[in-house]
């Protein structure tokens, strides 16, 4: 078949799967259910590298472009473009381990509704890869409104406790806002331009020169994919959510939908804003670099300071997402390819790291890291396991996400000489926070910490989430967080990974070519790129970063606790209130932020 | 952080963003002046296709994806509900007390729910050629049959609300959309084409599959709202808290499921 005629598949075999799921749920035993789910989530993914693999053929050539139902330039197009393609397959081999993860994890599903779970990472499944692959901002408006109802839904699975539902709640409503104002942001253009798709909206934005309603449009779809991808200060939900969410379903939200917020960003803003229409490239990159700068340097703070495992994953992905804004910001295709190796080294990493902490919270019901000291010295796999995501997290070479740093530090360099020294120190703080716990958890190194200090927010006392303690750990726990990491080593090392990466990134920047295999259909060449490769300063970074975070981490286990560095903190960790009103009103004057960063843009 | 500081970041952010939304409100083409270039071609096309609801061959011929996931928004909306609403270890379910309603309000309920039900399956059925559709024929539909709650009581709106068979008919109507987008792509047209015969303009099997995809809709909205209603009325009528134990427990509630099999036992 037509590899075009394959890309709404990607969303429709999910979709499918998750109604079959609904339907028999009642009458299936679990393992049916769950077979079931894994099958449909599977072919999902076969498709999707199907359609990678196609679209992604090195040299001259096109990618598929499909007008659903047919309708040309009236319809809906769905664009299998390198990167696009490349996320949704990304996102669907995700799901197919965090199901097989599940499998043995949580307890007994809902009575009568076995299929529940599984059909909702099945719908979550199609949001995403709906989000990764079209071309058409309402439609895109609508899948990200899809992902989050059903990021909602799972965040809140544990329904026998008061915090998970007040976690979802607060997710709910600040996402909930931020789709308000993307949406509001949609009228604003389809009012001036009569169109919906990413490329005729960019085309007719082009004929006049800009004005306060192509920037006030820019900021209100921004602040909701920002709202997405956590950008300081819209990010308060995320840390949140991610402590009382079922551990599978971080490993989704961390390792995937946060990032493809910044993919919207980035998306929307090279397929409509990038032309003389739209807003300069300088204003984009100052207002992306100081939300991203913000927020890598507020991520890696609050994450350094957490005891509560999940937080303090949470807080890295915030760290994380920072940097990513900050690649995406330099506004050049090294920064985009860069950043997309990154966010792939770092899906399969941060989703180790969580699957390793699901195995903690079984054993001893708590993902506290002062609790846990020493506690889990009779795991010695979980702990190797640990141990080489917190240093792949720091950016160790030969990862993907090691080099995935090196490249866009690289392309940061290029913008601000002072930007890779901050890729190294939060690679280095974040990785640095993980294997600390690593060695306080499961090698008991350094002083047992004491019980004074910490609030009830950076502690970790949480109910577990199987069902009574496994016997032996079963054999998905460990073989899905060794899988990921061997993943995430495989795309560092294979030079076909790289190269493919940095025609991905030279054609995602591409707006013209982008526009032109959209509405007229004409091949778009790849233009001249260098994908992201390992050079000595990249490894020697890396290297550097790795060594950061090992001292960071033994200086920590080995000294007692600073109470002046925690009482400087102490302002900052007060934000994370937990009070919804609060979060509502960061999320307000952000919007206002990015006015402001952006406001030059229009003369 | 304090009630005050609150209300100041609040304040100076929805300034800013009260400047930047006048901003874009001035630059707005000009209320009624020029044909949108959208609603042209989209009159044209529906036009072509003969449907005469030119919102309806927006919705589910032009645009047919988006409509997809408006559809599953809902689904996974009602699917989460299901989730969250589940009755929990520590709760238990006790039998709602029979009502005893005024002969007037029941013949009136009665009555009105049969006119309601007619009127809701009228508006899913005509939606590709006058206002309405799935979506609103399927709100009206499902509402309409807790009338009964109103005409006698609970527990006769549970003998009329198996809900096994609804949760069904959900899935059955996601399902039927994605099928009928699938099977155009088996005719080896795009998915979500418009294949089947479109008929003449204006009569009620014109419009391709813009009456499928509506009943689809139809069906999924229909039994999405009654699931999703049922759930809220459980939690409000039939759920109760640990502490709250004025009735004797009907189930000690530590199967974590439901409360479905008791039901559908009783």
């Amino acid at each position: 078949m037509d590899t075009a005629r394959l890309l709404p598949l990607v969303v429709a075999v999910p979709l499918l799967g998750a109604a079959v799921l609904v339907a028999t749920g009642r009458r299936l035993p679990r393992l049916v259910s769950d077979i079931v789910g894994c099958a449909f989530a599977a072919a999902t993914a076969a498709l999707a590298l199907l359609v990678l693999f196609r679209a992604g053929h090195p040299g001259p050539g096109t990618y598929p472009v499909e007008w659903v139902g047919g309708w040309r330039r009236v319809g809906i197009v769905l664009v299998g473009d390198p990167l696009g393609a490349g996320l949704a397959a990304l996102v669907s081999l995700l799901v197919v381990t965090v199901l097989v993860y599940s499998w043995r994890y949580f307890e007994e599903p809902p009575r009568r509704h076995t299929g529940s779970f599984p059909a909702l990472i099945l719908v979550f499944q199609a949001g995403m890869c709906g989000f990764a692959l079209t071309g058409d901002l309402f439609n895109a408006f609508v899948f990200f409104e899809l992902m989050g109802v059903v990021a909602y839904a799972l965040t809140g699975f544990r329904v026998e406790e008061p915090k998970p539902l007040q976690g979802a709640l607060a997710f709910g409503v600040v996402n909930s806002l931020g789709g308000y104002a993307t949406l509001l942001g949609i009228t604003l253009l389809y009012a001036r331009t009569g169109e919906l798709g990413f490329a005729q909206i960019g085309r007719r934005l082009d004929a006049d020169g800009p004005d306060g309603l192509v920037l006030a449009a820019f900021v209100l779809v921004t602040t909701g994919l920002l709202v997405k991808a956590a950008a300081v200060p819209f990010h308060f939900w995320l840390p949140d959510a991610h402590a009382v969410a079922p551990t599978p379903v971080c490993m989704l939200l961390s390792g995937v939908m946060v990032e493809l917020g910044v993919y919207g960003v980035a998306r929307v803003y090279w397929t409509v804003f990038s032309g003389p229409g739209g807003l300069s490239h300088p204003d984009v990159t100052r207002a992306l670099l100081v939300l991203g700068v913000l927020t890598t340097l507020l991520g890696a703070a609050m994450c350094w300071r957490q005891r509560h495992l999940k937080r303090l994953l949470a807080f890295s992905t915030v760290a994380h997402t920072g940097l990513f804004l900050i690649g995406v910001a330099v506004l050049t295709p090294e920064g985009i390819s860069g950043t997309a190796l990154y966010v792939l080294g770092h899906a399969g990493v941060k989703a180790a790291l969580f699957a390793c902490v699901g195995v903690l919270l079984d054993r001893y019901a708590t993902v506290d890291e002062h609790e846990l000291f020493a506690r889990a010295r009779e795991l010695p796999e979980v702990g190797v396991l640990f141990a080489v995501g917190g240093l792949a997290l720091s950016g160790l070479p030969p990862f993907a996400s090691g080099l995935g740093k090196a490249a866009a530090e690289e392309a940061a360099g290029h913008t601000a000489g002072w930007l890779p020294a901050l890729y190294v120190l939060v690679s280095a703080v974040t990785g640095g926070a993980v294997l600390r716990a690593g060695l306080r958890i499961f090698a008991g190194v350094g002083r047992r910490p004491g019980k004074e200090e910490g609030g009830p927010e950076t502690t970790g006392e949480e109910e577990p989430e199987t069902g009574g303690r496994l016997g032996r750990i079963p054999v998905p726990l460990l073989a899905v967080p060794a899988a990921l990491l061997a993943a995430s080593l495989a795309l560092g090392v294979i030079p076909a990974v790289a190269s493919a990466v940095g025609r991905a990134g030279a054609l995602f920047t591409d707006t013209g070519g982008y526009r032109r295999t959209v509405l007229d259909g004409h091949a778009a060449a790849a233009p001249a790129h260098l994908p992201p490769h390992w050079q000595l300063t990249g490894i020697l970074l890396g290297l550097l970063s790795a060594a950061l975070a090992i001292a960071l981490a033994t200086l920590a286990v080995r000294r007692p606790v600073h109470t002046g560095a925690a009482a400087l903190f102490a302002p900052v960790r007060r934000l994370q209130s937990g009070h919804i009103g609060d979060y509502v009103a960061w999320l307000v004057a952000g919007a206002a932020l990015l006015t402001v960063l952006t406001v030059p843009g229009i003369r | 952080m304090s009630a005050r500081a609150r209300l100041w970041i609040f304040l100076v952010g929805a300034a800013g963003f009260a400047v930047l939304f006048a901003a874009a409100c001035i630059d707005l083409p000009a209320f009624g002046t020029v044909p949108h270039p959208y609603g042209v071609r989209a009159v044209r096309a529906a036009l072509s296709h003969h449907t005469s609801n030119v919102i309806a061959s927006v919705n589910f011929d032009l645009r047919a994806f988006d409509t997809l996931g408006e559809e599953t928004i809902l689904f996974s909306a009602v699917l989460g509900t299901v989730v969250l609403l589940r009755q929990a270890r520590d709760e238990h379910r006790k039998d709602p007390e029979p009502a005893v309603v005024h002969p007037r309000v029941r013949r009136f309920a009665l009555l009105t729910l049969a006119c309601a039900l007619l009127v809701g399956l009228y508006v899913i059925a005509h939606g590709q050629i006058s206002p309405g559709g799935g979506f609103q024929g399927g709100v009206v539909a499902a509402t309409a049959l807790h009338l009964l709650y109103i005409a006698a009581d609970y527990r006769a709106l549970e003998r009329v609300r198996p809900l096994t068979l609804y949760e069904i008919g959900e899935a059955a109507g996601e399902a039927a959309y994605v099928i009928t987008g699938l099977a155009a792509v088996l005719a080896g047209s795009a998915f979500l084409a418009n294949v089947l015969p479109f008929g003449t303009l204006a009569a009620l099997s014109s419009g391709g599959t813009v009456p499928v995809l509506n009943a689809a809709v139809g069906l999924e909205v229909t039994s999405g709202i009654v699931v999703l209603l049922a759930r809220f009325l459980d939690q409000a009528v039939e759920i109760e808290e640990p502490g709250e134990d004025d009735g004797g427990p009907w189930d000690s509630g530590d199967s974590g499921g439901n409360g479905d099999e008791q039901r559908e036992r009783a």
